[in-house]
């Protein structure tokens, strides 16, 4: 009895099918998300990696923003609740979880005796803070994502970047760079200005440790640094960041069928 | 016709008004054969308006892009005076007889100097209502208001409004809000009936039809559904708070994520229904009177914060299972409450979700928050 679910961002696609104990038998991440074939590709590779067929899931849950259009699933569940679920499963311990997706931050609060989502609060209406943001001044920082955090681990000092709406901050950055400031140091500077939206986000639900983080942001190193300085807390880093909501999605499934 | 059947033939009659007001507005005038007058938000005394033989039609701004509007207002202004302006500025309200702009906020306040500059053509009402509202003088000062609104209003209907033509109007406008309160209280008991679009229709029409008739639509509504046996809903019970539940997609959300509204404390609903006037003496002092009789409402002077005891006693006595704040955004009144009723729910234990509404908002966030919101409570 296999379980499927698939987290379908703005920015990625993730799927994780659990096997007949419950263990991960297959899970994919594929960087575009709704409205693209992210999702059905992200679904191959895990059935592939599962050494399943489409009609061995006895179960589907979608989640993330393209769940409700998203036509495969038995049920959608919110984001929220499959980031908590997925999260408390691998690290029971967690208080509050702060998820970092492409469009969107959420700051979740668990409660520690149901293990059940308490409260909640989401960025409104500026991606500010978000994944987005960082891809948007990789941009025109000239590098890949994936190397920032490499990159700004060489900053000797941090340009602080005022602007929070992301357009005006990158005509800052480029304004900087243009003045000769080092790409590194701009760069620890924009981990900074997330981790300064996020904490503020976060501190209006109240920051209970241990902190949490997931989404593909968390695989930023120098963002982790730059948020645990302004929450002043350990930031742990939910194992297989990107997939804790697939993850979710898959256990809510497997709860569903035992239900039944 | 068999009760089910006239219940919802009354609900999509009351559904189409409250789905295009300006129709409504027009039908209204056509049929009664009555001037209309527009009157903002909020506590206008409306009744001046019937005792003076015109009709008042409630003027909640519209989802249509606010863009001629900013000439005369910042981005960050409140989106309901902003869009009510725009819409001025378009003419929509050119065949109003006059505009009624009660001045409870800033936002008012400054939309009736505005409005008084771009739409000269159109008589304007200001009304200010004191804040000290509860001492005698707060009642003589805003009596002496009323009483110059209602020779302004005489004027413009061309005839004389006596004692008698209030009292009359009170007692329409007394019966309309005991039949809405009526209403808003079996709706919960129906919800496969009653959704929550449904349920805010019924509320908002009130604005668009002759009370009277509105009144005994509602009233026969309600006995029809106190005929019925009560529903043992699906969906999870909530209170919604707030100046008002629009855009209305926002409300199909609700029943999307299987959220049902037990009890409201909108200021377009329940607060407008609430109060009554009071019995007794001379009109306008009983309509002043009513102002001071209004509680837990973030438009009037409260020191005692009892909007913090009445919602508490809402979710609990409706059967929620949490509050839904429905802040319209840049709204002053509404944000100065909230942290106080915030604080008093959480130490209570009652889930709260905010959730920043405007006219022409993207309903995707809001269905993420709403959703988690019904999973979590």
């Amino acid at each position: 009895m296999h379980t499927l679910g698939i987290d379908i961002g703005s920015a990625s696609s993730k799927a994780v099918i659990l096997g007949d104990n419950g263990e991960v038998a297959g899970q994919a991440v594929v960087p575009v998300g709704t409205g693209t074939t992210g999702p059905e590709r992200a679904l191959h590779e895990a059935l592939r990696l599962a050494g399943i067929a489409p009609g061995d899931v006895a179960r589907t849950v979608a989640t993330g923003y393209g769940r409700v259009t998203w036509q495969g699933a038995d049920r959608q569940v919110s984001e929220i609740t499959c980031h908590a679920r997925g999260v408390l499963h691998r690290m029971p311990e967690a208080r509050t979880i702060i998820d970092i997706g492409g469009q969107d931050v959420k700051a979740i609060e668990v409660d520690p005796d149901r293990g059940f989502v308490r409260n909640f609060v989401m960025n409104d209406k500026c991606a500010a803070g978000t994944g987005r943001f960082l891809e948007v001044m990789a941009r025109v920082l000239g590098l890949e994502v994936e190397r920032l955090a490499e990159v700004s681990e060489t900053s000797a000092r941090t340009v602080s970047i005022s602007s929070i709406c992301t357009v005006f901050a990158e005509s800052e950055v480029i304004s900087h760079l243009s003045r000769g400031e080092p790409v590194p140091d701009v760069l620890a500077g924009i981990h900074q200005s997330v981790a300064k939206r996020v904490a503020g986000l976060v501190s209006r639900l109240g920051v209970r440790p241990p902190v949490v983080l997931t989404g593909g942001v968390a695989k930023n190193r120098g963002v982790v640094l730059a948020l645990e300085k302004e929450l002043r807390t350990e930031i742990r880093i939910a194992p297989s960041c990107q997939l804790t909501g697939a993850l979710g999605a898959a256990l809510i499934a497997r709860e569903d069928l035992s239900k039944k | 016709m068999s009760g089910e059947n006239r219940i919802r033939a009354i609900l999509t009659g009351l559904a189409a008004v409250a789905a295009r007001p300006g129709e409504a507005a027009e039908r209204l005038k056509r049929e009664k054969g009555k001037p209309l007058v527009g009157v903002l938000p909020y506590y206008a005394p409306e009744e001046i308006v019937h005792a003076a033989g015109m009709l008042p039609v409630g003027v909640w701004g519209g989802t249509a892009d606010a863009s001629m509007a900013g000439h005369y207002f910042p981005p960050f202004a409140c989106p309901l005076v902003k869009s009510t302006l725009d819409l001025a500025l378009r003419g929509v309200y050119d065949g109003l007889a006059a505009m009624i702009v009660p001045a409870l906020c800033e936002s008012l306040t400054f939309f009736g100097q505005n409005f008084r500059a771009a739409r000269p053509g159109i008589p304007f009402v200001p009304v200010v209502h004191p804040q000290n509202r509860r001492t005698p003088e707060g009642v003589a000062y805003l009596r002496a208001e009323y009483e110059r609104v209602r020779d302004r209003l005489a004027e413009i209907a061309g005839r004389e409004v006596t004692a008698a033509d209030l009292d009359r109007a009170i007692g329409v406008f007394n019966d309309h809000r005991r039949a809405m309160r009526a209403f808003l209280e079996e709706a919960p008991r129906h919800p496969s009936l009653v959704s929550p679009r449904v349920r805010h229709a019924v509320a908002k029409s009130a604005y668009y039809m002759d009370k009277a008739d509105h009144g005994a639509l509602v009233g026969e509504l309600t006995g029809l559904l106190k005929s019925l046996p009560e529903e043992s809903g699906a969906g999870k019970r909530v209170v919604v708070t707030g100046i008002m539940a629009e855009p209305e997609g926002l409300l199909d959300l609700f029943e999307e994520v299987g959220l049902e509204i037990s009890a409201d404390d909108l200021a377009q609903e329940s607060r407008a229904f609430r109060t009554d006037v009071p019995d007794g003496g001379d009109p306008l002092e009983r309509l002043a009177r009513r102002w001071s009789l209004v509680e837990g409402c973030s438009l009037a002077f409260d020191p005692g914060k009892e909007r913090n005891r009445i919602l508490l006693d809402l979710v609990r006595n409706s059967g929620a299972r949490g509050l839904v704040v429905l802040m319209i955004q840049f709204c002053d009144p509404e944000e100065m409450d909230y942290p106080l009723y915030r604080k008093e729910l959480d130490a209570a234990g009652v889930p709260v979700l905010h959730l920043e509404v405007e006219p022409r908002m993207s309903l995707e966030q809001a269905r993420t928050r709403l959703q988690s919101f019904a999973e979590m409570i």
